[in-house]
């Protein structure tokens, strides 16, 4: 029996319902031992919470120095806790923090990575993984040996919600940092709030060219009385401004009603809007991941359908 | 200043990907493959540096010999110099051989700034340039933005969730993973590309790093046992028939759902 440990993440105060995600995950991965690790300032009662929450003896760093995050504390603190578990394996949450920290711990410990997995089993000694590849076209089957550090994806697998016994410890590592943190700033409201609509019709690099969002999404969602909004590619290239962005980077979206044309379904776009009531998918590649998400799906050319549905309805609606 | 381009070319993102004969990887004979998109973002940063003073941008790519393709591409963006490591015990490295790879590279240069795309459209693993920074032993940011350059230091924006960002000074040497959308990407243009024809590209193998005992199938912690098309749960309902008729179900469908 080996030790798994998982990596908290603080949010707004709270423990993140992600971390709690890795929780169920170290406890249907075999028989392990289970150890938490929280790191912040003013943090000694988050720590208990995690302890008693399903993550068993947990190691608090509670230091004002780690009051934010910091690439290199965050290092030196898994790393410590890592050490002092004896883990086999690591978890860590596939967010901003985790993508930025967890690829050091394995190059600092010299052993196997796996990132954004969406299952994680016990495979004799070892670990056994699934992962999404080639932008969710693909998944891919991946083992490690020896210790290991991974990331899940947040979302993947329902959160624990049993109860542990299991105390805090205080781990303190050195908090000198070559990189300093400034602030974070929140996004200003442009008035394009999509979180408010009732129905949405985004398009994505299926549309092909900038002109063709004002001349053929924009209409449809015009004629459904919704807004319009966009997947990740289309903000990038700079034919639509940020706030019309749906996906984990964007706007997290759950109108009754979700129009998907020329959007293939990238994971960061389907985690935007997978709880919308009612989507629709609309897109010439029949293997495009966004028709797993969706309630219905067209296999077309979205120019043949979508000016003829915004026909329809406005016919529809006299 | 020295900046070095972690670059890596992967299959076209309109490719066709049909899985090979041992399961383990896509069909990469007769597909189209392009610079990885978010390493486009890290070469157009680096060439940013050199337009706004006296940066020297070498780009590196690890694969076999169709990335000289993608090596002539950045040096026809504007990139001074070119290393390819055209080695198979180099293609058949983990993620952490790759970044030991890539380690050496910048250690030999003595790069000031390290870019890289914050993760590659094939493996999606966001997981090398992290670790050629701990490596290195030098501080790191991913998912960045937006950069403001001072003499000893970098203002850096990363992307947090919801629309949010970090702001986060790094001394130099550094690392950056670059976000999608950071800037505008420029194109090679004609005599850019015919300047490429004359710029240097080394060719190096792993054991010329100095790595041929860590780096290699051999020493590899972590692989890909299979690949599959995704197994689909509850998969949406396809409408078929003419135009006319899809459209005619849609309506049905949006009145069902109290909208019309």
């Amino acid at each position: 029996m080996g030790t798994i440990l998982v990596v908290a993440e603080i949010q707004k105060g709270a423990i993140r319902e992600a971390s709690y995600e890795l929780v169920a995950a170290a406890r249907g991965a075999g028989d392990h031992e289970v150890n938490g690790l929280v790191i912040g300032s003013g943090v000694g009662d988050l720590g208990s919470e995690f302890a008693s929450k399903g993550a068993g003896k947990t190691y608090v760093i509670d230091d004002t120095a780690a009051a934010n995050y910091n690439v290199e504390i965050w290092t030196k603190a898994i790393k410590a806790a890592a050490e002092a578990s004896g883990a086999d394996l690591v978890l860590i949450s596939n967010t901003p923090t985790g993508w930025d920290v967890a690829p050091r711990i394995s190059a600092g410990l010299d052993c196997a990575f796996v990132s954004d997995a969406f299952k994680v089993e016990a495979k004799g000694s070892d670990f056994a993984f699934s992962r999404r590849v080639f932008n969710g076209k693909l998944d891919a089957e991946i083992s490690t040996t020896g210790k290991t550090v991974a990331t899940l994806q947040p979302g993947a697998m329902p959160a624990y919600e049993g109860s542990s016994d299991g105390g805090t410890e205080a781990l303190s590592v050195d908090t000198s940092t070559r990189a300093k943190f400034i602030e974070i700033k929140i996004a200003e409201s442009t008035g394009v709030d999509l979180t408010k609509a009732d129905i949405i019709v985004s398009g994505g690099r299926g549309v092909g060219a900038p002109e063709k969002f004002p001349e053929v999404i924009q209409p449809l969602a015009d004629a459904l009385g919704g807004a319009m909004g966009a997947s990740r590619p289309v903000v990038d290239a700079g034919w639509l401004d940020h706030p019309y962005q749906v996906g984990s980077s964007g706007q997290v979206v759950a109108p009754k009603l979700y129009i998907a044309a020329g959007i293939s379904g990238a994971i960061q776009h389907l985690v935007g809007m997978k709880a919308s009531n009612f989507i629709v998918a609309i897109n010439k590649d029949p293997d495009a991941p966004i028709f797993e998400v969706a309630n219905v799906g067209i296999v077309a050319d979205l120019f043949d359908i979508v000016p003829a549905l915004t026909d329809a309805i406005k016919a529809a609606k006299g | 200043m020295k900046v070095m381009v972690c670059l890596k070319q992967v299959p076209h993102q309109d490719a066709r990907l049909d899985v090979n004969a041992d399961g383990t990887w896509i069909q990469e004979d007769n597909i189209k493959f392009e610079i990885n998109s978010y390493d486009t973002y890290a070469v157009e940063e680096a060439l940013r540096l050199k337009d706004a003073g006296d940066a020297e941008v070498v780009v590196v790519s690890i694969g076999p010999d169709r990335v000289t393709q993608a090596l002539r591409t950045a040096l026809g963006m504007g990139a001074d110099r070119a290393i390819h490591v055209n080695d198979p015990v180099a293609f058949e490295a983990d993620a952490l051989g790759t970044a030991k790879i890539l380690a050496a590279i910048a250690k030999e240069e003595g790069a000031d700034v390290i870019l890289a795309g914050l993760m590659s459209d094939d493996g999606n693993a966001a997981s090398v340039p992290p670790m050629v920074a701990e490596l290195l032993d030098m501080p790191s940011a991913t998912g960045v933005l937006a950069t403001d350059y001072g003499d000893a230091s970098i203002k850096v924006e990363r992307e947090l969730e919801g629309g949010a960002v970090e702001i986060v000074e790094l001394p130099k040497p550094c690392l950056m993973a670059i976000q999608t959308g950071a800037n505008q990407v420029r194109y090679a243009s004609l005599k850019g590309i015919m300047q490429a024809k004359k710029k240097p590209v080394d060719v190096k193998t792993v054991a010329d790093l100095g790595l041929a005992d860590s780096v290699g199938a051999a020493f590899n912690k972590t692989s890909i046992d299979k690949i599959h098309v995704p197994v689909k749960g509850d998969t949406a309902e396809i409408l078929e028939g003419s135009t006319d008729e899809i459209v005619s179900q849609l309506v049905t469908k949006v009145k069902e759902l109290g909208l019309l």
